[in-house]
């Protein structure tokens, strides 16, 4: 299954929105919250990042989704701390956090591939959620 | 291409785990599966067509499938909704 890695400025965002995807998937799907600092204060670290990538690093690749502005700048930093074998498979989802981040799991639990993965949680940007 | 009606009966409806759960199930067929509530029509295979749709307890839903295995589909899929997707109400 595809990994999927939760970026946010808050590490109760990351987390709650990685409980909210575990919610609608099987248990053993790799997924993993980066939220925050080290020092438990907003903002967002590419060691953090690079870690939770490796967590759930497998041959399937990984998608990161990452909120505002800045969690982009650190997620791109954080793919260059990591190996080239790990790092050719991770791809970074241009998608909302939470709606994506529920579409990209549910889409890895179902066994499609990176490219299919990381399509669902761009097509989040897409949902319309009131008539 | 053939349809079935049903109504909601768990607590839910399609939303949260019981919607990823009927995505995951229709996921299982080859067939091209929608389902329709009121005036809005989903992508049974994709959990943010069902979230949008926003179908609760008591909806009525008619799921259209269409593919060789169509009626399997129709069938495995509104067993799954009369046992409340698995969430047991």
């Amino acid at each position: 299954m595809v990994g999927i890695v939760i970026v946010s400025h808050s590490a109760e965002v990351a987390e709650g929105t990685k409980k909210l995807a575990q919610q609608m998937t099987p248990p053993e799907l790799p997924l993993a919250a980066a939220g925050g600092t080290r020092d438990g204060r907003l903002g967002t670290d590419a060691t953090l990042i690079q870690e939770a990538i490796q967590s759930v690093a497998g041959p399937d690749g990984v998608v990161v989704l990452a909120d505002l502005g800045s969690a982009v700048l650190s997620t791109e930093m954080a793919l260059e701390l990591l190996p080239a074998e790990v790092r050719e498979r991770v791809v970074l989802a241009d998608a909302p956090l939470v709606e994506g981040a529920v579409a990209a799991a549910v889409e890895s639990s179902l066994g499609k591939s990176l490219v299919e993965v990381k399509a669902a949680a761009e097509a989040a940007r897409n949902l319309s959620k009131v008539s | 291409m053939q349809q079935r009606t049903v109504t909601l009966t768990n607590k839910l409806g399609l939303h949260a785990r019981p919607a990823a759960a009927f995505v995951q199930k229709a996921n299982q067929f080859q067939a091209a599966i929608s389902v329709r509530a009121g005036q809005k029509e989903a992508n049974a295979k994709s959990i943010l067509s069902i979230l949008a749709l926003g179908a609760r307890q008591g909806d009525t839903i008619t799921i259209v499938a269409d593919g060789p295995d169509e009626e399997r589909a129709l069938a495995e899929l509104c067993a799954f909704l009369a046992a409340g997707c698995g969430e047991g109400n």
